[in-house]
């Protein structure tokens, strides 16, 4: 699939030590616009939506930040530490930059932690709901469809 | 066999050649920018140095540190200078970091700023005493099940002269995926009379590539870098009640700041309320050193306040959130009428709740202090 200059531009910024230490794609090697094809079909395949995924992240992130930097338990189902380093990360799409914001959301269903956890930051909500890019395949931060199915509950 | 197979690839190679030292030569005309002059706050310090890198990395090899979480990355937007002479327009690297203030008043983020002409800067004063040092990793041990004291000897006999309260950014080798060497900004935990040490609590992020590295690669002995000391973050000295509010790692600053009023004889020159807020309790750590340290002063008054106890826990402390349990006790039991100063270590999110409480009840803002992260 051809890839826009703008979708260019971007792969090139997701490479390690040009935004973060280890870059966004992890060991993939396919062009953007395929991971996020493919990634698009996996999700249908799951019957969730990107739009209904990227609601839930930041309900629970917004619920996250009442416990000011500790774990709280969201609605009995989920606990949710939001946490905040220094400084900002800018989207390699260069259309913003964004706080490191992270939360580490456990499905806890009656307030019993099982394990299952999803790990986003404020940067990965912005890559999945403008770009449905949930990262290549080996990158610290991907966000796998079959986890965002589990942990959120979709 | 065809001698074109060999003169082929050889005329490749030389043109090539021949193209690479093009380059290397025009480079070294376009880009040698000779020597040039950073002057610093009107004249207090002019710096020769070799022009062409950027302005961050510059000042650093002279032995000017200023701050960066990124180390020079452009991804921390910490790094911000005033320029007082004219350098150019600002980059698009860097407009998205600076508020319009910012903008305005030629601030510029030092790692961005190639050194191409003679330049004017003001820093704060405090950073002509930050030093790099290096040291060994001579203790590392869990506090919590998510948080680590570590404790850095510095090396060569060297000695650190810092205020309680002020930050340190350490820096991290590269390991697994990672690269690069990383540097990240920790409170200093230790007491400034301990001069040979720095230590530091790190509380595990996910994701994190310094505090994952600290979590599960640092070992005692290894050596490490520090620069330090940074912030303005310090005990105001007047009589105002101190009003204390930290979470996690935000202990650091303040186990350094009320070991050193213990160390100076200060601990009962006005009171302290120290607010600790943690979920349940297997977050809660140096409780009797705390406890300890509230029945020898009668001035400092320790809450920790937990947001979700254990079942059966029995824990008969303060339970809510610490801005709850802060709203409570600045309504019901510190004295209303005495004057009050508010200390703040945490996330922008939190330092915010805990202003909202404290304007609440008439504390001034330019009273309340902190060391917000961005």
């Amino acid at each position: 699939m051809k890839m826009s200059p703008e979708y260019v531009k971007a792969q090139a910024n997701m490479q390690p030590g040009e935004i973060t230490s280890d870059g966004f794609l992890g060991d993939d090697s396919r062009p953007l616009v395929d991971i996020i094809a493919a990634d698009e079909e996996i999700m249908a395949s799951l019957g969730i939506t990107f739009e209904k995924a990227v609601e839930r992240m930041h309900y629970l992130m917004d619920e996250g930040r009442k416990g000011l930097e500790e774990p709280v338990t969201v609605d009995g189902r989920w606990v949710v530490r939001v946490s905040e380093a220094r400084g900002f990360l800018a989207s390699p799409f260069e259309d913003g930059i964004f706080r490191k914001v992270n939360a580490r959301v456990e499905r806890a269903p009656d307030g019993k932690p099982t394990g299952d956890v999803l790990l986003f930051s404020e940067l990965s909500i912005h890559l999945m709901e403008k770009y449905h890019f949930l990262q290549g395949k080996g990158s610290p931060f991907r966000i796998e469809p079959s986890s965002i199915k589990k942990v959120l509950e979709l | 066999m065809n001698a074109a197979y060999f003169i082929a690839p050889a005329a490749i190679a030389t043109i090539s050649a021949v193209l690479a030292a093009l380059i290397s030569i025009t480079d070294s005309i376009v880009n040698n920018y000779g020597d040039v002059v950073i002057n610093i706050n009107d004249g207090s310090k002019e710096l020769d140095v070799k022009g062409g890198a950027n302005m961050l990395v510059t000042l650093a090899e002279t032995g000017i540190f200023i701050p960066s979480a990124c180390g020079g990355r452009g991804s921390c937007g910490e790094c911000k200078v005033k320029v007082t002479s004219d350098i150019g327009p600002h980059l698009p690297t860097e407009i998205p970091y600076l508020s319009k203030e910012q903008l305005s008043e030629n601030v510029r983020l030092s790692c961005q700023v190639k050194l191409k002409t003679d330049v004017a800067i003001e820093v704060p004063e405090y950073l002509f005493k930050v030093q790099q040092y290096d040291g060994v990793v001579e203790s590392i041990k869990d506090v919590t099940h998510d948080i680590k004291e570590v404790y850095v000897k510095l090396s060569d006999g060297a000695e650190v002269d810092f205020r309680a309260g002020q930050y340190g950014q350490i820096e991290v080798p590269p390991y697994g995926k990672i690269r690069e060497r990383t540097q990240r900004a920790y409170s200093m935990a230790s007491v400034p009379a301990d001069t040979t040490h720095l230590g530091f609590l790190i509380r595990l992020v996910p994701g994190g590539i310094v505090t994952t590295y600290v979590h599960e690669h640092m070992h005692e002995g290894e050596k490490m870098k520090v620069i330090a000391p940074f912030g303005e973050f310090f005990v105001r000295e007047t009589d105002a009640a101190m009003i204390c509010v930290a979470g996690g790692s935000g202990m650091a600053p303040f186990r350094s700041i009320f070991y050193d009023r213990i160390a100076k004889g200060k601990m009962e020159e006005r009171d302290i309320w120290y607010f600790f807020g943690a979920r349940t309790e297997k977050d809660l750590f140096y409780l009797d050193e705390l406890k300890k340290m509230e029945e020898e002063h009668e001035c400092f008054h320790f809450i920790a306040a937990l947001s979700e106890p254990e079942e059966g826990s029995g824990w008969s402390g303060e339970t809510g959130l610490i801005t709850e349990v802060l709203d409570k006790y600045l309504k019901e039991i510190v004295p209303s009428d005495q004057p009050k100063e508010g200390y703040l270590c945490g996330s922008p999110g939190m330092l915010d709740a805990c202003m909202a409480v404290m304007r609440n009840h008439e504390m001034q803002d330019e009273k309340i202090y902190f060391d917000k992260f961005a």
